[in-house]
C-alpha cells in the first residue's frame, strides 16, 4: 500500500535536444489503478522506468509513501514490475521464476513455498509449476509474469504494456483477470498502455501523455466527455472525435457556430470564454455517436441538420459507421449510427448533429473551451 | 506425378530415392574425404611401423593395443598429454570467465569509451600470432615465465580472448534487456545477474567458445614450440613432432600419439555438441 508522488519528473537523454519526459507531476493514491496512456514514444514507459528505478532521473523527484526514492536502487524500492515481453527467466521453471525474487530477500524456504503456492493457486498456475517458460502458452506466461509480481507483495505494481503480446480474445479475458486481481489485492498500480480501451476499462484514473508531457489526468469517462485538447479528443474514442473547422457567431446574448453549412446553437459555455472567438474560426468537435440519422431519435436533445455526402458505409453488425464528406471540411467525418443504416455509398444525406454535445477548441492552441459547470 | 503416386505407390517411392541419389553421393564423398584419413590413422595406430610400410592400407592383424600403453609411458605421451590438458584446461577456464564477463559488460552497460574499448579488444583478432611471438618471448622472459606452463597459459588467454569476447558479446547482446531489468527489480546485483542470468542463458554460446578454444589451443604449435624448451613441459603437438626425425619417421608411433591427442576433442564435442546445436538452432531465449 503506498502513495506514489511524481514531482516535476523529467528525463533527458544525452545528445537529445528534446526531453523524453518533461516536468511530469502526478500523485497516485493508495490502492489506485492509474493508467499512463499515450502514443508510442510519448514518454510513458520512460516515466514508468524512472519510477521503477531502472532509469536515472534527470530532474524532479519520485516519492513513495512520502520518501523520495531518486537515489534508492530499484531493488530497494519495494516495487514489482510486469514487462511487455514478460521477461521470464527461460532457464528456470515456473516455480523458480516465482521464487527468484523472494530468494534474494533471504526469505525462509517455507515462507517462499507458501507464497508461491498461494500465487499459483490465485492465478491457476498450479499444474505448470515445474514447466519451463517455453512450454507455456502466451496467456500462461503472462500469468507467471503477474505471479512473479504478486508473490513479492510489493507496495506498488508497475505494468508496461503487459497485454500487447496476447491475441485479441485472450487480451480481453486477461484484462478482466488483471482488474480482478488488482481489486482483490488493493495494491497501488501504475499501468502503461497505448490502448485506449485498456485505459478506459481498467483505470481508476488515466493520465494521458503526449510528447513527454502530461496532457490530462482524470477518471476515464470524465476525460472522454471533456477532453482537455484536440490531442486527447482524437486519442480517446474509436472512431475518434470528429474535428471540424467552424466560425463562431454572436447573436445578442447567444452564440452559434457555423459549420459545414449548418448553424448550431452553442449552449452551456460561459459567454466570457466565447467572446474572444466571436466571428473568428473555431475548432468544433463532435463524437461519432452524437451524429444521428434522424433528428427524432432518443438521446438527440438539440438536433441540427447538416447535409453531407456518404463516402463510405461500414456495417459492423452491432453498429454502422458512416464516413461523411461535409461541405467546406478538409477531413471526413464519421458517424456511428444504428445497426442498419438507410444510407448507401454516394448518397446525399441529411444528418443531425446533437448541438448539446459540441466540443469547442481554440484552433491555435488546440485547448478545449471548458463547458460551464453544471 | 500425384496421379502416378496414387496408382503406383511403390514406383513413386522409387522416384523419391532416385531424386535423392546425387545428394547421397555427395554426402558419401564428403564423409570419405573427411572421415577417411581419420579411419586410416586409427588403423595405423594399432599397427607397427614395419607393418605399415609393408602394406599402408591393410587392417591391423593382430591389433597391437599395447602400443597405446607404450606410447603413454615409454614415448612420454602421458607427460605431454597432461601438460596439454593443464595448459589448455586452465586457458579455457580463464578465457571463458574473463571473456564472458567482458562480453556481458560490453553487451549490457553503456559507459563512456565503450565503443573504443570494444574496438581495441576486437582488433586483437587482426594481429597474426607470428607478429606477437617475438615480443611475447621477450615479455615472458622478463617476468620469469619463459619455459613455464603458466606462461603458455597466459599467452593462450591473450591470443584467444578477442575471439571469445566477440562470439559471446554477439549472443549476450541478443538477450532481451527486460530479463536483466526484471532481475534488478527482483533485487539482484550486477554480479549476481551475471552469474544467475547471463551465464546459464548464455550456455549455448559459452559451450561454443569452450569447444572452439579447446580445439584451437589443443592443436596450437607455434607458441608452444617457441615458449617451451624442456622436454617435460612439452604439449602434445610438440610431442608428436618429436617423433618426426630428420632421417627416420616412426609412423606407427605418430599415429598412436595422434589418436591419444584426438580422443579428448571427440569426448568434448560429444558432451557439448547437443547444447551447441541447441543454441545455434532454437530461439534460445523466447
Amino acid at each position: 500500500m503506498a502513495v506514489v508522488k511524481l514531482e516535476a519528473l523529467s528525463k533527458r537523454y544525452g545528445g537529445n535536444a528534446e526531453a523524453s519526459v518533461r516536468s511530469m507531476t502526478l500523485t497516485i493514491a493508495d490502492g489506485e489503478f492509474m493508467v499512463l496512456l499515450g502514443p508510442s514514444g510519448c514518454g510513458k514507459s520512460t516515466a514508468l522506468r524512472m519510477i521503477a528505478g531502472l532509469e536515472p532521473i534527470s530532474s524532479g523527484t519520485v516519492a513513495i509513501d512520502g520518501r523520495v526514492v531518486n537515489a534508492v536502487p530499484a531493488k530497494d524500492r519495494d516495487i514489482a514490475m510486469v514487462f511487455q515481453s514478460y521477461a521470464l527467466y527461460p532457464h528456470m521453471t515456473v516455480r523458480q521464476n516465482l521464487a527468484f525474487g523472494l530468494k534474494r530477500r533471504r526469505m525462509p524456504a517455507a515462507e517462499i513455498e507458501k507464497r508461491v503456492a498461494s500465487a499459483a493457486d490465485r492465478l491457476g498456475l498450479g499444474p505448470y509449476l515445474d514447466r519451463k517458460p517455453h512450454a507455456l502458452s502466451g496467456g500462461q506466461r503472462q500469468r507467471v509474469a503477474l505471479g512473479r509480481a504478486i508473490v513479492r507483495s510489493p507496495k506498488v505494481f508497475l505494468f508496461d504494456e503487459p497485454l500487447s503480446n496476447l491475441d485479441a480474445a485472450l487480451r480481453v479475458t486477461t484484462r478482466n483477470e488483471l482488474i480482478k486481481q488488482q481489486h482483490d489485492l488493493g495494491t497501488t498500480t501504475i499501468y502503461v498502455t497505448h490502448d485506449q480501451v485498456e485505459a478506459m476499462t481498467m483505470g481508476d484514473r488515466i493520465c494521458i501523455m503526449n510528447r513527454g508531457e502530461v496532457v490530462q489526468i482524470g477518471r476515464p469517462l470524465d476525460v472522454y466527455r471533456a477532453p482537455a485538447d484536440t490531442f486527447v479528443a482524437r486519442f480517446l474514442g474509436s472512431p475518434p472525435m470528429n474535428l471540424m473547422s467552424g466560425v463562431l457567431r454572436r447573436n445578442g446574448a447567444d452564440h452559434a457556430v457555423e459549420v459545414a453549412g449548418a448553424v448550431l446553437p452553442v449552449t452551456g459555455f460561459e459567454a466570457g470564454l466565447l467572446a474572444p472567438f466571436a466571428d473568428r474560426p473555431i475548432t468544433v468537435g463532435i463524437r461519432p455517436e452524437d451524429i444521428y440519422e434522424s433528428g427524432a431519435q432518443p438521446g438527440c436533445s438539440a438536433p441540427a441538420a447538416v447535409s453531407a455526402r456518404v463516402a463510405a458505409v461500414e456495417p459492423l453488425g452491432a453498429e454502422t459507421l458512416l464516413v461523411l464528406s461535409l461541405a467546406g471540411q478538409a477531413e471526413e467525418c464519421v458517424a456511428r449510427v444504428g445497426r442498419v443504416s438507410a444510407h448507401s455509398h454516394g448518397d446525399a444525406a441529411t444528418l443531425y448533429l446533437d448541438a448539446a454535445t459540441l466540443h469547442l477548441f481554440d484552433p491555435q492552441t488546440g485547448r478545449a473551451l471548458p463547458r460551464a459547470a453544471g | 506425378m500425384a496421379a502416378l503416386a496414387e496408382r503406383h505407390p511403390g514406383l513413386a517411392a522409387w522416384f523419391g530415392y532416385i531424386r535423392r541419389i546425387p545428394w547421397l553421393a555427395f554426402l558419401l564423398l564428403y564423409t570419405i574425404v573427411t572421415g577417411g584419413p581419420f579411419v586410416w590413422v586409427a588403423l595405423m595406430s594399432l599397427r607397427t611401423t614395419n607393418e605399415i610400410l609393408d602394406a599402408p592400407y591393410a587392417l591391423p592383424s593382430p591389433a597391437h593395443w599395447g602400443k597405446f600403453a607404450e606410447a603413454w609411458t615409454a614415448s612420454k605421451y602421458g607427460v605431454y598429454f597432461w601438460n596439454s590438458l593443464i595448459v589448455v584446461g586452465c586457458a579455457v577456464v580463464l578465457l571463458t570467465l574473463i571473456g564472458a564477463m567482458a562480453a556481458h559488460a560490453l553487451a549490457r552497460f553503456q559507459f563512456r569509451g565503450r565503443k573504443a574499448l570494444r574496438l581495441a579488444i576486437l582488433s586483437g583478432m587482426m594481429v597474426p600470432p607470428q607478429l606477437l611471438i617475438l615480443s611475447l618471448f621477450q615479455i615472458l622472459l622478463q617476468f620469469g615465465l619463459y619455459n613455464t606452463l603458466a606462461g603458455l597459459v597466459l599467452a593462450y588467454v591473450a591470443t584467444q580472448l578477442a575471439m571469445t569476447i566477440y562470439i559471446l558479446e554477439g549472443f549476450f547482446a541478443q538477450l532481451p534487456q527486460d530479463l536483466f531489468d526484471a532481475a534488478r527489480m527482483d533485487g539482484y546485483s550486477d554480479f549476481e545477474i551475471f552469474w544467475k542470468i547471463t551465464l546459464p542463458i548464455g550456455m549455448p554460446a559459452i559451450a561454443t567458445t569452450v569447444v572452439l578454444n579447446f580445439i584451437i589451443l589443443w592443436n596450437e604449435f607455434l607458441f608452444a614450440i617457441v615458449l617451451l624448451t624442456d622436454d617435460d613441459k612439452r604439449t602434445l603437438p610438440l610431442g608428436i613432432m618429436h617423433f618426426m626425425g630428420a632421417h627416420q619417421l616412426d609412423i606407427g608411433m605418430i599415429a598412436t600419439g595422434l589418436m591419444i591427442s584426438i580422443a579428448p576433442i571427440i569426448v568434448l564435442y560429444a558432451c557439448f555438441s547437443e547444447i551447441m546445436i541447441k543454441g545455434m538452432t532454437a530461439g534460445a531465449v523466447r
